[in-house]
């Protein structure tokens, strides 16, 4: 399996989970389909991002942080145009970001010499 | 004719069994072990000024035939280039008629003496997999060890694994072969405790690979024994070597290498059969980490969950 | 291929292929198996007189007629002939056999006629009696002392053997220094026995090592003579240079 679809599914798996959470949340509850919807295009997005990174670069640590940081600004790109919820957003979307950014570089293809 | 007191007659028999090195290149420097085989002194080849290993065999080639047998088979095993195998640099015939085997000296020390010095499970499973690379390209060449067991295994000084003693090999096919001695049927050739069932029988003729891979799974029980947590798995591999049937035992050393590479990666083996829950546990054993990361990550969401409804 | 002598270095040199006595003791030409009879008395006489001795509790006198009767026996009705080296070695073989004989007669209770084929041979059992007094143990099992003297005997017929050879080729001075620097009780250096005999101390260690060579031939020669395979003589020169096995 290659990095990129690592990433793309473990974003999109912990995107979902993210986005179901919101349950938990009453004054959110009606905009549940919505929320699963955008976490699971973040995630995904993020999965991409973080995956082709580690395709390219293969250093655990470094990958972990490129996903930290990903998962960190496009959690807080969510938080901005919801108006709120910050912490709640970025806190976990970094973590997402560090565990797809581990996940891509410990496993998967590594990239074959052209 | 004289009485020959203990003394003397223990004398006289080491006079007779000692090395005597005159008409080769070697300086005698001292002995360093003795065994039912034959015993392996250090010495120095005054030609290359370094040190080597000689092994002499106990007894004297008793015809010429048998003698130019012995130096045939020892040129194929000498031909056996190997990082795990003792290079052997040297055959020949001492003054009285033992042959001898020079080798490369390997400063080191024995496996038993390095698991004994308390080496960890897997240094000891990486070790046991370089041996069976070794034994598994001997048989690749048609040489069959038949004596395998940790005091002819060395642990270099680098950390190189390199077989020794390959004195009483048997060259596959050959039905005269015995690089020492003429072992027909009936006769026992090993050690003991590391033999195959059909080499205890004396089943010289019939033996193939199996009876190394059966000595090399002894070697592994060896190596488990003394530690805390050894795994169902790695009991199961060391059985599977061992089992008492030769169809029942890994076919080449390359097999059994393989699954100790898959015991050390924490990926299935074919010695043994997981149940689901064994399966899951060793998938999350390997990748602890993730789990962890992913366990946290959860644990994480509850807490927002119980923090925002405050 | 056989002779590629250049990787052993110049000395390829085999022992001589000396028949086996036990072979030829089951030969059909009376003379052979005389001469084989001989190799195999000699070899055997004094350790199974002291372990007739310690074993059976025989007095000196019966023990002289029993070793002489059995061998006499052993000759008569060829008892080798039976002789499998697959089963046991010929060590243990005779001594089974020995025992047996022992036994029956000691069941018949007859006197035994002394002699018959053997009466010719002059064996010293007056020394060997001398011996098992002085040096009797008490330690060994009666099997294991057998072994023992046999070791100790097969040594000093070989050393008795290698003395003569010296003597008829003229290299008296190498049994000698070997006598001198393997034998003795006392600490000798190369250099004194340079001194000593007048050699150079280059010319002493090659005295000694091709004396050392020699007399290992012989004991392998003597060895041979007395088993009958391969086998059993690596079995048995194992256990005779003190070998572990």
């Amino acid at each position: 399996m290659s990095k990129p679809l690592i990433g793309v599914i473990l974003g999109a798996v912990l995107g979902v989970i993210d986005g179901l959470t919101a349950w938990f949340t009453p004054a959110v509850r009606n905009e549940l389909f919505g929320i699963v919807i955008g976490s699971t295009i973040k995630g995904i997005i993020a999965g991409i991002a973080i995956g082709f990174f580690a395709k390219k670069f293969h250093s655990l640590p470094i990958g972990i942080l490129f996903g930290v940081l990903v998962g960190a600004f496009l959690a807080w790109l969510v938080a901005f145009m919801q108006g709120g919820y910050y912490f709640e957003i970025i806190l976990p979307g970094t973590l997402v970001g560090l565990i797809v950014g581990f996940a891509t570089q410990k496993y998967g293809t590594p990239v074959e010499a052209n | 004719m004289r009485w020959l007191s203990d003394d003397k007659l223990n004398r006289l028999r080491s006079v007779v069994s000692e090395a005597e090195f005159s008409a080769t290149k070697y300086t005698f420097v001292k002995e360093l072990g003795r065994g039912g085989m034959g015993a392996v002194y250090l010495a120095e080849d005054r030609e290359l000024d370094r040190l080597v290993a000689i092994k002499i065999l106990n007894t004297p080639a008793l015809t010429e035939d048998l003698g130019n047998r012995m130096i045939r088979e020892a040129q194929i095993i000498a031909g056996l280039e190997h990082p795990g195998i003792v290079p052997v640099h040297d055959v020949g015939t001492l003054a009285d008629g033992r042959i001898f085997y020079a080798m490369k000296y390997v400063r080191g020390s024995r496996l038993d003496e390095y698991a004994a010095q308390g080496a960890s499970l897997r240094d000891r499973l990486r070790k046991f997999q370089s041996v069976c690379d070794a034994v598994a390209f001997a048989h690749a060449h048609g040489v069959i060890h038949r004596d395998l067991k940790p005091q002819n295994i060395m642990i270099g000084s680098f950390g190189e694994v390199l077989v020794l003693d390959w004195g009483v090999a048997k060259i596959r096919d050959d039905p005269r072969s015995s690089a020492v001695y003429q072992t027909g049927d009936g006769t026992v050739i090993g050690t003991r405790n590391y033999m195959s069932p059909e080499q205890a029988r004396g089943e010289n003729d019939q033996l193939d690979e199996r009876a190394d891979i059966y000595s090399l799974g002894a070697v592994l029980s060896f190596l488990l024994n003394d530690q805390p947590k050894v795994s169902k798995v790695a009991n199961a591999i060391a059985a599977k070597a061992m089992a008492s049937a030769k169809e029942s035992r890994y076919t080449t050393a390359s097999e059994l290498s393989s699954d100790i590479a898959r015991l050390l990666d924490a990926e299935p083996v074919s010695a043994y059969r997981e149940n689901a829950f064994e399966r899951v546990s060793r998938w999350v054993g390997k990748n602890r980490f993730l789990v962890l990361l992913v366990l946290a990550y959860l644990l994480m969401r509850i807490f927002l969950i119980f923090t925002s409804r405050s | 291929m056989e002779t590629d002598t250049d990787i052993g270095g110049p000395a390829h040199r085999f022992p001589q292929t000396n028949h086996s006595a036990i072979i030829n003791a089951r030969s059909d030409d009376s003379s052979v198996r005389r001469r084989a009879f001989d190799t195999i008395l000699a070899s055997y006489w004094k350790p199974a007189y002291k372990y007739i001795r310690l074993k059976w509790h025989a007095d000196n006198e019966d023990a002289k007629d029993l070793t002489q009767g059995f061998f006499a026996s052993a000759f008569e009705k060829n008892y080798f002939a039976t002789y499998d080296a697959r089963k046991a070695s010929f060590q243990t073989y005779l001594r089974t056999c020995l025992d047996g004989f022992v036994a029956n007669e000691r069941k018949a209770g007859q006197r035994l006629k002394r002699g018959g084929d053997i009466d010719h041979y002059q064996l010293d059992f007056a020394a060997a009696e001398h011996e098992l007094a002085a040096h009797a143990s008490s330690t060994l099992s009666p099997e294991d002392y057998f072994h023992r003297e046999w070791v100790r005997w097969m040594f000093t017929l070989a050393l008795d053997a290698f003395r003569q050879r010296c003597e008829a080729s003229g290299r008296t001075v190498h049994f000698q220094l070997f006598e001198r620097y393997d034998l003795s009780d006392d600490e000798v250096s190369y250099a004194s026995l340079a001194e000593d005999f007048g050699l150079e101390l280059a010319t002493v260690n090659n005295y000694l090592a091709a004396a050392r060579r020699d007399f290992r031939r012989i004991v392998l020669e003597k060895l041979r003579e007395i088993t009958a395979s391969d086998e059993e003589f690596r079995t048995e020169a194992r256990s005779l240079l003190g070998v572990e096995s």
